[in-house]
């Protein structure tokens, strides 16, 4: 049992907050993924984990064992970072062995059959006694990810590791994650900026912003029902749309809806808007029910087969995903429409609960 | 045309290097030179070496002693800043203690006036304390004219080496200790080497503070030219010659192993260059 309670936690850095009162579980063999922008806080998150930094206040808990003013060499975790480090004049399998070497705890024998079975699960024992100057960086990674693994550690830390790899590498080095993941029943926390790597990776995504958690969940879910603004804009290759309303008289309009829609009665705020995802919006040649006439002002090609466009409903500017090429050429007149239970209100930056039909 | 340019350099340069070698050679080739020979005018060039010099500098008893000295002085005095420097500059230079900038400076300001500006307090102090003529003593106080210079170079190496290597080993179960001197310190080696020819040098050559806060049991080879340099109502040129010679060993041979590092030295570590 390891899961990591992180208990009202917070870390200054002088008068810059990093980390901002955040209290949280990572359930036991769950891998959960860290994902924000630059800044937000989550390698300083992360960081407090591994006991690089010590938090400003509040607690860390892995698995019942309070472990905030412990060092990381007494938290048995294994970390791997964004540069692999590891000493280049032994080979791939005495890398492996090492950090095992200097705890006496673990026979020579064992040592021996936890190496020979990484070296396995990530695919690399014909590289066993190549030297880490000979290899690549994704591999070099790979051996720094079977490194923190190794020592079957409860707790496994992932510190965006791969950003320093190249493409190619990087979708090999995601599998052997997966693989590694699903075959060890570790507690894994991973740091990412990528939410392709979230969304592949995680089986429960933490999405901050500002030091704080925004929303904690299950990927489809972070995707499909985002709590923020903030939550629908970040992920999502574009992130949603969030087209200004007005409220009057019990009914939302905005310039995207040919019918307006009504108003919860609780609904507050002084930033109303609408949000609907780029895909979801259907872009037609010819007018049809509920369609609004827009502006066809952008387009390029996407992934799949995928066009991103961009279409002008006077001021208001709409992102579309569509299937295959535009039904119009640029600056010509295009007709949007939207599904209306897939719509979503947003109140100053807030979710609010409402559904439409 | 290009060709006589470089033959033209080339002679150019050793000349240059042949008239700052031309005063060593003068002394080493006076060693083996009797009296009259090396107070002949125009110089001898062609003579019948001897070894009468060395034979009578063995015959003096104290000569052994201070040779001695010199090479448990300086290698101890080293030794000890190093180790003390090199620990001083990983905690600036990875835990940067409040003031860190301001703390090195401090510890650069003992290099910012002569030794002869100190060495009235210094002097008081030891007679003070009853450390006079104390090896250990003597070793304490090159050791702390040496480690602020130390600090410095190696300082500028540890900078160099990234936080990563000490936070990969931490994470992997390693202690401070084992960071320290199994991740870190093999990676500032050339600093280390610099900071340690470099402080060799300076407290092979030190006379001032062993005459002063010395005494009978710490003379070294420098006070030793000094006081034996007039002998018997005139200069001892013999002596002088045989001696220098001797004491030249020393640093020629380190020098001449690891004048890349000097160069560190000299900059604070901040040109690398080869090294």
């Amino acid at each position: 049992m390891a899961e990591i309670i992180i208990e009202h936690v917070t870390k200054t850095f002088g008068a810059f907050t990093a980390v901002d009162d955040i209290d949280m579980t990572f359930e036991d063999g769950e891998v959960a993924c860290l994902l924000g922008p630059s800044g937000c806080g989550k390698t300083t998150l992360m960081r407090m984990l591994s006991g690089l930094e010590t938090p400003t206040k509040g607690r860390v808990i892995f698995g019942g064992r309070d472990v905030t003013r412990l060092p990381p060499r007494k938290r048995n975790v294994g970390m791997v970072f964004q540069y692999p480090v590891m000493y280049p004049t032994l080979s791939v399998f005495e890398n492996l062995e090492l950090p095992m070497r200097y705890d006496r705890s673990v026979a020579r024998d064992e040592r021996r059959r936890r190496v020979d079975e990484i070296l396995d699960v990530l695919d690399i024992r014909h590289l066993s006694k190549a030297f880490i100057e000979e290899l690549d960086a994704g591999t070099r990674q790979k051996v720094a990810v079977g490194r923190a693994v190794v020592r079957q550690s409860e707790i496994v830390l992932f510190d965006e590791p791969t950003t320093n790899v190249e493409v190619n590498a990087k979708l090999q080095l995601i599998r052997a994650f997966k693989t590694v993941t699903s075959r060890l029943k570790q507690t894994i926390v991973y740091v990412t900026h990528d939410q392709t790597e979230a969304m592949t990776l995680a089986d429960r995504i933490a999405l901050m912003r500002s030091g704080r958690i925004v929303q904690y969940d299950r990927p489809q879910v972070l995707y499909g029902e985002p709590t923020t603004e903030f939550g629908g804009w970040f992920l999502g290759n574009p992130g949603m749309n969030f087209v200004p309303a007005t409220v009057s008289g019990g009914t939302i309009s905005a310039p995207i809806l040919a019918r307006p829609l009504p108003a919860p009665g609780d609904l507050r705020g002084d930033r109303i808007a609408v949000g609907i995802r780029p895909e979801l919006v259907r872009m037609a040649g010819i007018a049809g029910p509920d369609s609004v006439p827009a502006k066809l002002v952008d387009q390029a090609i996407g992934i799949a087969g995928r066009y991103l466009t961009k279409a002008a409903i006077g001021d208001t500017v709409v992102k579309v995903n569509t299937k295959g090429r535009p039904p119009a050429k640029l600056g010509e007149t295009v007709h949007l429409s939207v599904p209306r239970e897939r719509l979503m209100l947003f109140a100053d930056g807030d979710r609010v609960p409402a559904r439409f039909s | 045309m290009s060709r006589i340019r470089e033959v033209a350099y080339y002679a150019g340069l050793w000349l240059i290097a042949l008239i700052f070698f031309a005063p060593i050679a003068w002394i080493v080739m006076s060693s083996f030179k009797t009296r009259t020979d090396i107070l002949a005018v125009p110089p001898k060039f062609l003579f019948s070496p001897t070894l009468e010099n060395y034979e009578a500098l063995f015959s003096r008893s104290e000569i052994f002693v201070q040779i001695g000295n010199s090479i448990l002085l300086s290698l101890g005095a080293v030794i000890i800043a190093v180790v003390v420097s090199f620990l001083a500059a990983f905690c600036f230079s990875r835990f940067r203690p409040k003031g860190t900038d301001f703390l090195m400076f401090l510890l650069l300001s003992i290099r910012m006036l002569p030794g002869p500006a100190v060495i009235l307090p210094v002097f008081l102090m030891y007679v003070g304390f009853g450390w006079k003529d104390s090896h250990l003593w003597l070793m304490l106080f090159y050791a702390m004219f040496s480690i602020p210079f130390s600090v410095w170079i190696l300082k500028g190496f540890l900078d160099g080496v990234s936080t990563r290597f000490d936070e990969t080993g931490r994470v992997n179960g390693g202690s401070w200790a084992h960071i320290i001197f199994k991740v870190v310190m093999p990676q500032v080696r050339p600093g280390l080497i610099a900071a340690f020819i470099f402080n060799l040098i300076f407290v092979w050559n030190e006379y001032l503070f062993n005459f002063i806060i010395g005494g009978v049991n710490t003379q070294n080879i420098p006070y030793a030219l000094m006081v034996g340099t007039y002998a018997d109502g005139g200069v001892a040129w013999t002596f002088i010659a045989t001696m220098t010679s001797l004491y030249l060993v020393v640093p020629v041979v380190f020098i001449y192993l690891f004048q890349k590092y000097l160069l560190v030295g000299m900059t604070f570590g901040t040109v690398r260059g080869e090294v």
